[in-house]
């Protein structure tokens, strides 16, 4: 018998010949960017054309990480990071979980429900934005009256670090729990009725036949649905732009990376770009995103083998 | 079939090379030339296009102000009657995204004419480690034309071209007005209901306030939702305080002026009183472009902002009384006779632009004396062409502070790298409760100089 899918000899190479368009794709697209990005991180690159570019090592990550009281803002804006993949990581999942289960159970309306939910992933970032920026209207916005019906008062988007940055928090996880919610569906519908019928025959009440069928039977998309909340969100920057602006106290890392290659860092329309800094930043993004999406995925598929996938 | 799978893949493989290759990989040598030599095959099609009077279409950025992209419709449409085989095709950004939307254009080719804002924050002798505005960096990328010698620059006076537009002995940008930010506007008709004279002083102002809040109006309001116009609101308080702004900015970096010091203490005692006590609940909402029409609304006393608002109060509500008054900062009413501000918008022609012909008539015609008289009146900036008067009520307002007309500390301000994001106390105002997390004035001031210090520390390490 053939071991060889496309035969002996040189047919053997087929499968890797297979692979080149899709590897030069990938290397043209991400990977050289990627490496460029690198080795822009060790220079003082503008961005701009023509100004000369210099070699300066590690100063970067030095200035990024080490100097004067810039880096605790920098520290700060990585542990802000963190928190925001956390909180969006843990509701968006949840929240996108249970919907998917209340819209899988055939009831009346589900569809109306399910392009309701989706809805938002359509929406651009900056369309996204202007509605929460005039939801969250403090001076008689539709939240406003709402939360006022219960004595609550909030500034939203434009008041304190911590207050703006829960409302980030908040439209972020309305704007892609729609996705989480279409990839939980999808897994969903995999899982074979009868052994629901038989789960019930056998006297398992809900919370059972969930724990000990759904759960274990959805896991591949359990798995892609955790990544993706993980790495989507620690890589969001474009609501905090279009929510809260560079505000003290409410950058991610993401943001960081574009105010400082763009010069949107200090309010001043006289900003220098530097882009070689900005990189080292994007740079420790990276390192973040990489050890933690690596973490990630060794844990779930460690929990994939384990269930015999 | 394994022959035929292989002559596919063949096949697919020669196309995914031929793509990458047309994609790019020309030498680096001729990768270099190319640009150029599109660009001058550019230029000499355009220029020929011209001449026969083929169309031409002058690509124009300018940034969001209501009253400007008005008047520049208006003047384009005049433009394009000129000039016939010309069409002008203009993008608005936003104020904040105007550098980075013109350094990714005009790397691009794809931009004739970009508004800048008036050249500011160059580095000064005092300062060390510090990066080169951006539009310093444009210039030495060799990304905008030399108008050295150009007609059009001597309608403007000589200061304006030196200060706001000269780089290196030559022109690269006319400056089209300056502008002040340190006032504010005044509601005439709420002041008088309420028996409360123009203040004078900061006491006067307090006063005024606590009258207007008491009768169930409000103090003040300012566009929160922007963040800025918070801090800029307050500028007038800093130059109140220290009137040669310049000498601050010095100061700070040389350690001869620190944040936390007495002086500036009661500097951060204003900004606070100013942020929770003068200016109204719900303006962390209100966005900048708004803030007119909130102001005209008639139930606010005072709106510290720049000038350039009040054609959009005008607008907002025509009948509406009001004047443009220095923000009263100090208990002297000496101190509070100054407006300290900024050139604003200038013009800048593209150096690869292809239709340098029609750009450069863009300029001209745009300065003649008449057209820019007009834009000045419509937009509100003091004039920079010495013909030209204001022939406003805003140009009655300003015209007694136009002699002792300072440059505002933000055009000279640059952090050491290294300081905390607390370290600019120029714009401390926004840092105080509803807009940040501060509700301690002593507290505050002794961080920002903190955050200021750290940064100057590391430049000697």
């Amino acid at each position: 018998m053939n071991q060889y899918l496309f035969g002996r000899g040189r047919a053997r190479w087929l499968p890797f010949l297979l692979l080149i368009p899709g590897l030069l794709a990938y290397i043209i697209i991400a990977l050289g960017p990627s490496i460029a990005t690198s080795v822009f991180s060790l220079t003082d690159a503008t961005g701009v054309p023509n100004i000369p570019v210099n070699w300066i090592g590690l100063e970067n990550y030095n200035e990024f990480l080490f100097r004067g009281l810039a880096s605790r803002d920098n520290l700060d804006a990585l542990t802000r990071t963190l928190i925001f993949m956390i909180a969006v990581t843990t509701i968006q999942f949840t929240l996108g979980l249970v919907v998917a289960l209340l819209l899988n159970q055939g009831l009346k309306g589900t569809r109306f429900f399910r392009t309701l939910f989706f809805m938002p992933v359509i929406l651009g970032v900056a369309i996204q934005g202007l509605i929460w920026s005039l939801f969250l209207y403090p001076q008689g916005g539709p939240m406003a009256n709402f939360l006022g019906l219960f004595g609550v008062q909030s500034e939203f988007l434009g008041g304190q670090p911590n207050e703006a940055f829960f409302w980030v928090i908040f439209v972020q996880i309305w704007a892609n729990m729609g996705i989480t919610m279409v990839i939980f569906l999808a897994g969903l519908q995999t899982v074979p009725a009868e052994l629901y019928e038989v789960a019930q025959i056998d006297g398992a009440n809900g919370w059972q036949r969930f724990r000990n069928v759904t759960w274990p039977l959805i896991t591949p998309v359990v798995n892609t649905n955790l990544l993706l909340n993980i790495i989507g969100s620690l890589q969001a920057w474009q609501l905090f732009l279009v929510l809260t602006g560079y505000k003290a106290g409410t950058q991610v890392l993401g943001y960081l990376v574009f105010a400082e290659g763009f010069g949107q860092t200090t309010g001043s329309v006289s900003s220098s770009f530097r882009q070689g800094y900005a990189a080292a930043a994007s740079m420790v993004l990276f390192a973040l995103v990489l050890l933690i999406g690596l973490t990630a995925q060794y844990l779930l598929n460690r929990r994939e083998q384990r269930l015999g996938y | 079939m394994s022959k035929r799978i292989w002559i596919f893949m063949g096949l697919l493989v020669v196309a995914s090379l031929l793509f990458v290759a047309c994609g790019g990989g020309a030498p680096a040598e001729e990768a270099a030339e190319e640009p150029a030599a599109e660009v001058e095959e550019a230029v000499e099609e355009v220029e020929e296009a011209a001449e026969e009077g083929e169309p031409v279409t002058l690509r124009v950025l300018i940034h969001q102000n209501p009253p400007m992209v008005e008047f520049m419709e208006a003047f384009n449409d005049e433009f394009e009657a000129a000039y016939p085989n010309v069409t002008v095709d203009m993008s608005i950004v936003e104020a904040g995204d105007l550098a980075t939307v013109s350094q990714t254009r005009l790397t691009a080719n794809d931009v004739d004419v970009i508004d800048i804002f008036g050249f500011a924050n160059g580095a000064q002798p005092y300062m060390t480690d510090v990066d080169a505005p951006n539009w310093q960096q444009f210039i030495e990328a060799g990304l905008l034309m030399d108008l050295t010698g150009q007609p059009f620059v001597d309608n403007y006076d000589e200061a304006t071209i030196t200060d706001a537009g000269s780089y290196d002995g030559k022109v690269y940008s006319i400056n089209l007005g300056r502008v002040s930010y340190s006032g504010m506007f005044v509601n005439e008709d709420l002041l008088a209901a309420n028996n409360v004279a123009v203040p004078t002083t900061w006491d006067e102002l307090v006063a005024a306030c606590e009258t207007l809040t008491a009768a169930g109006a409000n103090c003040m309001t300012a566009g929160g939702g922007d963040s800025w116009p918070i801090f800029v609101g307050a500028y007038g308080l800093l130059g109140a305080l220290y009137p040669d702004q310049e000498a601050l900015v010095e100061g700070l970096w040389t350690g001869d002026i620190k944040w936390n010091d007495e002086q500036t203490l009661e500097l951060w005692e204003k900004y606070q009183y100013y942020a929770q006590e003068m200016l109204e609940p719900g303006v962390t909402g209100l966005s900048h472009d708004a803030t007119p029409a909130r102001f005209a609304a008639g139930d606010v006393g005072f709106m510290p902002t720049g000038v350039w608002q009040a054609p959009a109060l005008e607008e907002a509500e025509p009948g509406f009384e009001w004047s443009y008054i220095p923000f009263p900062g100090s208990d002297n009413p000496e101190d509070n006779q100054y407006l300290f501000g900024k050139y604003d918008q200038g013009w800048a022609i593209a150096a690869n632009t292809p239709s340098e012909e029609a750009a450069l008539n863009y300029l001209a015609m745009f300065s003649e004396p008449d057209n820019y008289e007009a834009f000045a009146n419509a937009v509100g900036f003091i004039p920079t062409q010495p013909t030209a008067t204001l022939a406003t009520q805003l140009g009655e307002e300003v015209a007694p502070y136009l002699e002792s007309f300072r440059v505002g500390y933000e055009q000279f301000w640059i952090a050491p790298k290294g300081a905390g994001q607390w370290a600019n106390g120029g714009e401390g105002a926004s840092w105080f409760q509803p807009f940040n997390e501060w509700d301690d004035a002593a507290a505050l001031a002794e961080q920002a100089q903190a955050d200021l210090q750290a940064g100057l520390d590391s430049l000697s390490e």
